[in-house]
C-alpha cells in the first residue's frame, strides 16, 4: 500500500485506521527487502499496522495514557506489550529504512519528564515522525516508564517512530547503571527487566534516512566498510563485548585520525579520514549518532560529516547540559531544536535523591 | 528542634557518611589494593551510634544509613573515589619519605581510615585527627571495637565504653591521645575566637617538626574568612615547616558547577568557597597572596585520572599505566565526558611554608596544571 506523501500525516493515520477496520482479516505479507524503494512510507512494512485490531488500539491508547502520567504498566501488561513489540521489531531490518521528514533524537536515559518535553518541542507523535538512536534506560529515575512509553508508541505507530538499540539496551550494562535495580524496586522481581532486555535483542541497530543519513547509537567499526555489511549481521542477540555489532553501539568520533582505542573499554574511536571514507563509499551525506554527552545538545565533528545528538538535558540531573533533537525536512534541510530540563510539576525535587558527588 | 545553624551542621557532618559509603563501595569492588580493612568497623559504629547524634532518631538514622549504603554507586563515583584516595596517598608517602619524623594533621577527616594505614606503615609519624565532637565520638567508639586499630595507634588504656542512650553519648569524651595518634574534638570554626584554646588540645604536638595539614572536602564548608583563619593558624603555628594539602570542589563558573551548587543546596549543603575561589588560578592566588604560602601546586582530579589533556610528558604520571589499566577494567565507564566533567571540578592544592628553607623536593615529580614558587 503506497501512500501519497502529500497527504497530511493525521490523515494518513486515519486512512490506515479506517483501512484496518475494513480489512481486519487481511493477511500480512511482510516484505523486508524494499530498501531500494524511496517512496515515503511505502518501503516500511506498514501492513503490520493493519493488523492492529480496534481492541488492540484501545488497549495501547490506554497504556499510553497511563504512561503519559509516568505511571508504570503492570507486569502482565508489560509482558503483553513486549510480545506485541517483538511481532513488530523482528521484521525490521538491521539498517531500518526511514523517510523524511523525521526528527532524530539521541540518548534519553530514563529522564521521562524530559522525554515528554521532547515531544512538546518536536511535536507529538504520530504528527511528527521520530527516530530515536538508543539509550532509553539507565541513569535516570524513570527507565521503566520511558522505555515502556517508547515501546508502546512503536507498537501503536510502527511507521511513525523508529527505535534503535543503544549500548545501554543490554543485559550487562543495565545491571550496572540502574535499569535492573529500578525494575526490582518497582516490580519486586526481575521479570520486567528480563522481558525488556529480551525485547532489546530485536531492536534494529541502525537506520538509513532516505539513503543519505546513516543513524546509529555509537559509531563506525573497523570491520564494517559498507552498509550492506551491517545488513548481514545477526543482530538478534545480547550486545557482544567486541566485534562489529559492539562497535556500532560503542564507538566515538575523535580528533585523532584513523582507529584508536576507546577510553570506554568497548568499541573504537574513529577519525575524520574514516568518516569521510565511509560516507563516500556509501554515498552518504551524514552520520548521525548519539552516545556522547555534548553540552549544547548537539555537536558537529569531522567537518560536518558526523553529528552527535544528545537528548537528555541536565544528564543524570548533574551535568548542566542542554539537550537537542534534529529535524530533517522533505528537502533534507536540517534544523536543531535545543531544550533545557523540564520543570517537573508532578515531581517534587525534595524527594528525589541528590546525585552523588564527592563530599 | 534544631536551630537553622544546627541543621546546617548536621548536614555537613552527614557528608562524612557519603564519603564513607563511597569508600566502602569502591573497597567492595576491589579498587583498593590491599583492601581497606578498617572501613567496616566505622560503618558498624555509625549503625550503632548515629541514632544518638544530634538531629537523629532510631528511625531516621537507620533510614539515612540504608539510603547511603544501600544504593549502588555508579562506576564514575567509585573511580573518582579511588583516584582521590590514591593521589592524596602518593603525596603523603612522598612527604613521609622526605621527612620520616613528621606530623600529619587531618582536618575534619570524619571516618576516614587513612591514619591507620599510614601509622601501620610508618613508625615515626605522629597523626592528629580533628573533627566535630560527635564525629570524633563515632570514630572513638569504632576504634574501641577494633583490636587491630588499637594496636596500630598504640592505644593501651583498658577502656570499655558502654553507650546505650543519647545522654551517655553526650557525656562521652571523644578525645584520644596516645604516643602517636590524637583524636581531637574541636570545631575548627572556633579558631577565630581563641586559638590558644586549640593549642592546648594539641597534646604532644612539636611545632618544630615538619607538619602536613590535610583537608579533604572540609574547608569548602567554611566561609572564606574561616578558611583563612584555619590556614593561617597552621602557617603561624608551625613556622619551621608546614605543608597544606587540600582536596575540594570548585565551580569553574560553568553549567556543571552551577548545577552542582544547586543540587547540593537542595540537600542543605552550601559550598562557601565554591564560587569565591572557582578555579585553579583563583585558588593559587588565594593560597599564595592571601595566605602567604610558597611553592603552590595545583591540579584537578581529571588530570590525575588520565582524562585531562597532558601538558608535560616528562613528568611521572600520578597513577602508573598498569594501575590505570586495572582500574579501568574493574567497571565499564559508559560516558567519558561525564566523568571528565565531574573530576575536573575537584582540585588538589599543595602549598608549603618554611622559615628554614625546608621543602618537599619530590612534589615536582608529578605534573601540576598551576604552580607558583
Amino acid at each position: 500500500m503506497d501512500l501519497d506523501t502529500d497527504v497530511p500525516m493525521e490523515d494518513v493515520e486515519e486512512q490506515q485506521l479506517s483501512k484496518s477496520k475494513l480489512s481486519d482479516s487481511k493477511s500480512t505479507s511482510n516484505t523486508t527487502s524494499s530498501t531500494t524503494n524511496n517512496n515515503a512510507s511505502g518501503s516500511n512494512p506498514s501492513n503490520l499496522h493493519d493488523d492492529l485490531s480496534l481492541g488492540t488500539i484501545n488497549q495501547l491508547d490506554e497504556w499510553i495514557d497511563k504512561l503519559s502520567k509516568c505511571e508504570p504498566l503492570s507486569e502482565a501488561d508489560v509482558k503483553r506489550l513486549c510480545d506485541m513489540a517483538i511481532e513488530v521489531l523482528q521484521f525490521e531490518e538491521n539498517v531500518q529504512p526511514v523517510h523524511v521528514p523525521v526528527t532524530i533524537c539521541g540518548d534519553v536515559h530514563g529522564q521521562f519528564h524530559d522525554l515528554i518535553e521532547l515531544f512538546k518541542i518536536g511535536g507529538p507523535c504520530p504528527d511528527t515522525n521520530y527516530l530515536f538512536m538508543g539509550d532509553y534506560v539507565d541513569r535516570g529515575y524513570y527507565s521503566v516508564e520511558t522505555v515502556s512509553y517508547l515501546v508502546c508508541m512503536k507498537v501503536r505507530y510502527p511507521n511513525r517512530i523508529t527505535i534503535l538499540r543503544g549500548n545501554h539496551e543490554s543485559r550487562q550494562i543495565t545491571q550496572v547503571y540502574g535499569f535492573y535495580d529500578e525494575c526490582l524496586r518497582k516490580y519486586g522481581s526481575a521479570t520486567v527487566w528480563k522481558l525488556f532486555t529480551d525485547l532489546f535483542d530485536y531492536f534494529p541497530i541502525t537506520a538509513l534516512v532516505d539513503n543519505k543519513v546513516f543513524c546509529l547509537h555509537g559509531g563506525l567499526s573497523p570491520m564494517i566498510e559498507t552498509i550492506d555489511q551491517v545488513r548481514e549481521l545477526n543482530r538478534i542477540q545480547e550486545v557482544p563485548h567486541e566485534g562489529p555489532m559492539c562497535d556500532l553501539l560503542w564507538s566515538d568520533p575523535d580528533d585523532r585520525g584513523g582507529w584508536g582505542i576507546s577510553p570506554r573499554g568497548a568499541g573504537f574511536t574513529f577519525g575524520q579520514d574514516i568518516s569521510e571514507q565511509f560516507n563516500h563509499t556509501n554515498d552518504l551525506s551524514l552520520i548521525a549518532r548519539a552516545h556522547q554527552l555534548v553540552m549544547e545538545g548537539f555537536s558537529w565533528s569531522h567537518q560536518e560529516s558526523v553529528v552527535t545528538i544528545f537528548s537528555a538535558p541536565n544528564y543524570c540531573y548533574r551535568c548542566g547540559n542542554q539537550a537537542a533533537i534534529m529535524e530533517v525536512d522533505e528537502q533534507h534541510n536540517r534544523q536543531f531544536l535545543q531544550y533545557d530540563p523540564s520543570v517537573r510539576p508532578g515531581e517534587p525535587t525534595v524527594t528525589r535523591k541528590t546525585p552523588d558527588y564527592f563530599l | 528542634m534544631l536551630s537553622p545553624q544546627e541543621k546546617k551542621d548536621k548536614v555537613i557532618r552527614s557528608t562524612d557518611i557519603d564519603a564513607l559509603s563511597c569508600r566502602s563501595s569502591a573497597n567492595r569492588l576491589s579498587y583498593f589494593v590491599p583492601p581497606d580493612s578498617y572501613t567496616d568497623v566505622l560503618i558498624q559504629s555509625y549503625q550503632k551510634y548515629l541514632q544518638y547524634c544530634q538531629g537523629y532518631t532510631g528511625l531516621s538514622s537507620g533510614r539515612t544509613l540504608r539510603q547511603s549504603f544501600g544504593d549502588k554507586k555508579f562506576p564514575l563515583i567509585n573511580r573518582g573515589t579511588y583516584f582521590r584516595t590514591r593521589a592524596i596517598d602518593v603525596v603523603i608517602e612522598q612527604f613521609i619519605k622526605e621527612f620520616p619524623q613528621s606530623q600529619i594533621v587531618s582536618l575534619g577527616g570524619g571516618s576516614d581510615t587513612r591514619a591507620y594505614r599510614i601509622l601501620n606503615k610508618h613508625q615515626l609519624v605522629n597523626y592528629y585527627e580533628i573533627d566535630f565532637p560527635e564525629s570524633v565520638k563515632i570514630k572513638k567508639l569504632a576504634i574501641l571495637q577494633s583490636d587491630e586499630i588499637k594496636k596500630i595507634i598504640d592505644f593501651k588504656e583498658k577502656l570499655s565504653v558502654n553507650i546505650n542512650n543519647r545522654e551517655e553519648f553526650d557525656l562521652m569524651d571523644g578525645n584520644i591521645h596516645t604516643s602517636k595518634y590524637h583524636l581531637i574534638a574541636y570545631d575548627l570554626r572556633d579558631l577565630k575566637d581563641d586559638p590558644t584554646q586549640f593549642n592546648q588540645k594539641l597534646e604532644g604536638f612539636d611545632v618544630n617538626l615538619p607538619t602536613l595539614v590535610l583537608s579533604e572536602c572540609v574547608l569548602c564548608y567554611m566561609n572564606p574568612a574561616e578558611n583563612t583563619n584555619v590556614l593561617k593558624f597552621w602557617k603561624d603555628f608551625c613556622k619551621e615547616y608546614v605543608s597544606v594539602f587540600i582536596y575540594e570542589p570548585m565551580s569553574l563558573h560553568d553549567a556543571f558547577g552551577t548545577t552542582m551548587a544547586k543540587n547540593l543546596a537542595d540537600r542543605g549543603i552550601n559550598l562557601l568557597t565554591f564560587n569565591e575561589y572557582s578555579d585553579l588560578q583563583e585558588k593559587s592566588k588565594y593560597l599564595h597572596e592571601t595566605c602567604g604560602f610558597q611553592r603552590v601546586r595545583l591540579t584537578d582530579l581529571s588530570e590525575i585520572a588520565g582524562y585531562g589533556i597532558k601538558k608535560n610528558n616528562h613528568k611521572e604520571s600520578w597513577v602508573d599505566v598498569q594501575e590505570i589499566y586495572r582500574i579501568n577494567h574493574i567497571e565499564l565507564i559508559d560516558e567519558v565526558e561525564e566523568i571528565r566533567l565531574l573530576l575536573q571540578h575537584y582540585c588538589l592544592c599543595y602549598a608549603e611554608y618554611s622559615e628554614s628553607n625546608k621543602k618537599l623536593v619530590g612534589i615536582d615529580r608529578w605534573n601540576w596544571l598551576e604552580s607558583v614558587e
